[in-house]
């Protein structure tokens, strides 16, 4: 098959998956379920039919039984996890089968973390090291990390069972933890991706964090103009007022600007590059990370009193989206990043490392 | 979901980089001269000279027809030519209107005898064109101008004002919007017309306004009396007010937009490299302006892709403007977080030059091209909130 027949099957793929993934999501990601899981409970039944459905493994390789997408194509995928806020790592899950199909690693068929920190393996292939905050990994049988060891930077699976978890309380009040390795065996080991940098699985994580803030960000705009417009005060509704009007049309370019981003970063992912890969996402996590900050204080004021209450569907989105600017590095961490390779390369270098396109 | 906007993405071909390097090549030994006073003007800076050796490299009108002096190449061929001359701070400014605007509304809807006797001279950097829309009384509120075209025997006679018209004073045309039927309080938008008028033509005053920056870039128009013959009426009588605001898209989201401050972020880098270590706020400040430099021309070529497949990308381009200009007001005030300079204008120091223009000239880029409660206006339709 010729490579634009691949990306027109591709994104066939991805409309009909994210077809039936949204379908799915809106019947049953009620605030209900958000609640329940924020509570505690892991909805097998849930992730049982994402997975029927084939998502966990859009982004790995036909060879290996998944639906083979770029992060291109999953854009609208991933944007619509970020949207609906399904609780299961459905994101962390594609993420981590994605690289492992890349390394030739064997998927386990069940729900898997990534770390975003580095960590330690020793000449006998045993794991150390910690990362402070590790999304579902109470949930998670696996954990997919990169550990650097005398033979350079090595992609491994560890069995969660064999770290030592810490439960963490977060802001969006999902199953998170503190997870140590002390010289664990891990069930695999390969040589890690090209695509990845000296950042690691940060990179990726960063992009993923992004879709999501984005796919968030549309939410919550679409929250808010219903709202808007419906929602009477002084004897029109409140979005006839210019006041509101220019607050929603800035979420909406914040918004508008998230999604760029974070498709622009899915498409350096996608070049295999490891310096566009890490380039992309910090562009992305910046710019996804900056526009939920805004964003998130415009849908609050937007709302009003009844936006704040524990009844309303708004602060299942809000936590979310500061929960994820600070995950994989936060808008801050990232620019900072930026800022030190763009302030070593010199002023002069500027404008032709935004143009190129490695 | 479905939104209220859409960015596919639009990439350069790699085959643009011999283009790309020609460009370098040629602004590089151009740029020996400018001050960073200058360079600050960016697509406002004016210099015929300048705009005839674009031209003569094929620069200009590059994608018009070549029987009308144009080069035939691609809408992506002329991106790259522009970003590079707004990333350099080129003096692009007597060749800009013409081969933004102009030419194209000319090439669209012109007659064939405009064709012929303006778009060679456009393109060859020649002829500089302004645009005729704002008046004393009608700013935002375009639709209430009340500058008139009155019937006369072979063709019109212009009576009014038209005002902030850039550089009148030194350019060789306008393209005016004036009411060819009517009333302000009742027709509004219908019986509108454009006509092409030579700035040298009787009964016509150019008053220069001197700008908070103390120089001259607008000009307060009046017209008592001028004529213009029916050959100058651009497209169809009373129609202009749909044929300038089709032109907007591709003044809303063109690079210009965004890249007008954009020289200053070079030279804050070197200053914070000469200064010794590299703080933590200065990397931060440096890598967010890059992270939004990157969306935002994203954003730009997107809408550029879209215009090359015939769309009309109203509400992106108002969102990208937007977004745009902010982030252009932006970057004087980043120099002053990161670099310790005194509030003074040292000659021959291009920071400092380049800074002090800016920061007196950047209000003016959430005004030009549509205001911000314009774009946020046109935004909120766009989202069904009006």
């Amino acid at each position: 098959m010729s490579s634009a027949a691949a990306s027109d099957a591709g994104a066939e793929i991805a409309d009909l998956l994210g077809d039936q993934l949204a379908r799915l999501f809106i019947k049953k990601v009620t605030r209900e379920a958000l609640a329940a899981a924020e509570q505690g409970r892991f909805d097998i039944a849930l992730w049982k039919e994402i997975t029927d459905i084939g998502a966990a493994s859009a982004l790995a390789s036909e060879a290996v039984g998944g639906a083979g997408l770029s992060w291109a194509q999953a854009g609208g995928l991933l944007q619509s996890l970020g949207a609906h806020a399904p609780p299961v790592p459905l994101g962390e899950t594609m993420l981590a089968s994605w690289m492992l199909a890349l390394a030739g690693i064997e998927a386990l068929g069940a729900p898997l973390t990534v770390a975003g920190g580095l960590l330690q393996v020793d000449g006998e292939g045993r794991v150390s090291g910690e990362d402070a905050l590790l999304s579902w990994a109470p949930h998670a049988a696996a954990i997919v990390a990169v550990a650097q060891g005398a033979g350079g930077r090595q992609l491994v699976l560890l069995a969660t069972a064999d770290a030592e978890l810490t439960a963490q309380r977060t802001l969006d009040r999902l199953p998170a933890a503190r997870v140590a390795m002390r010289g664990v065996q891990p069930l695999n080991i390969a040589p890690a991706p090209t695509v990845l940098g000296a950042t690691g699985l940060l990179a990726p994580l960063a992009v993923l964090r992004a879709q999501q803030l984005a796919g968030g960000l549309a939410q919550v705009l679409a929250l808010c103009v219903d709202y808007a417009n419906t929602r009477s005060q002084f004897g029109k509704t409140i979005g006839k007022f210019q006041a509101i009007q220019h607050q929603l049309a800035e979420l909406a370019e914040l918004t508008a600007a998230a999604q760029v981003a974070a498709g622009y970063a899915a498409r350096q992912l996608d070049s295999g590059n490891a310096d566009s890969a890490e380039r992309g996402a910090a562009v992305a996590k910046i710019r996804a990370g900056l526009s939920a900050t805004r964003g998130a204080a415009i849908a609050h004021q937007v709302f009003g009193a009844i936006g704040t209450t524990d009844e309303h569907i708004l602060h299942y989105h809000t936590r979310r989206l500061w929960q994820w600017r600070d995950e994989a590095g936060s808008e801050a961490w990232w620019a900072e990043w930026l800022g030190h390779r763009l302030l070593a390369a010199g002023g002069a270098e500027l404008w032709s490392g935004i143009v190129s396109r490695d | 979901m479905s939104a209220a906007f859409h960015y596919p993405p639009f990439e350069i071909p790699p085959e643009l980089d011999g283009l790309r390097r020609e460009v370098r090549a040629f602004l590089s030994e151009a740029s020996q001269q400018w001050s960073g006073w200058d360079i600050g003007h960016s697509w406002m800076g004016f210099d015929r000279a300048f705009s005839r050796a674009v031209g003569q490299r094929g620069w200009i009108g590059m994608t018009w027809p070549r029987a009308y002096g144009g080069h035939g190449r691609s809408a992506l061929e002329r991106y790259v030519v522009v970003e590079e001359m707004l990333a350099a701070g080129a003096p692009v400014g007597a060749h800009w209107v013409g081969d933004r605007q102009s030419g194209p509304l000319l090439l669209r809807i012109g007659s064939e005898s405009q064709k012929q006797r303006f778009l060679p001279k456009i393109a060859a950097g020649e002829a500089a064109f302004c645009i005729g829309l704002s008046e004393p009384g009608s700013g935002s509120d375009l639709a209430s101008l009340r500058s008139r075209a009155t019937r006369v025997d072979g063709g019109w006679k212009l009576n009014g004002r038209k005002i902030w018209t850039t550089y009148a004073e030194h350019c060789d045309f306008m393209i005016g919007l004036f009411r060819s039927q009517g009333t302000a309080e009742v027709e509004r938008h219908k019986g509108l017309s454009q006509f092409l008028i030579d700035l040298r033509s009787s009964g016509l005053e150019i008053r220069p306004i001197v700008d908070l920056t103390g120089e001259a870039h607008f000009n307060e128009i009046v017209f008592d009396d001028v004529f213009v013959s029916d050959a100058l009426l651009v497209g169809r009588e009373n129609e202009g007010w749909a044929q300038a605001n089709a032109e907007l898209a591709f003044e809303r989201s063109g690079p210009d937009r965004y890249m007008s401050s954009f020289p200053l972020l070079p030279l804050a880098i070197d200053a914070v490299c000469e200064a010794g270590t590299i703080d933590r706020l200065s990397a931060r400040r440096i890598g967010e302006a890059l992270a939004d430099i990157v969306t935002l021309r994203e954003m730009s070529l997107s809408i550029l892709g879209q215009l090359a497949a015939g769309h009309t990308p109203a509400q992106e381009a108002a969102l990208t403007k937007d977004l745009g200009t902010t982030f252009e007001q932006r970057l004087p005030e980043l120099v002053r977080e990161i670099t310790d300079n005194a509030p003074v204008i040292s000659a021959g120091d291009k920071l400092s030059e380049m800074q002090a223009y800016l920061m007196q000239s950047v209000p003016s880029y959430s005004l030009r091209g549509g205001t911000r409660e314009i774009m946020r206006g046109i935004i909120a339709r766009g989202l069904g909130l009006r």
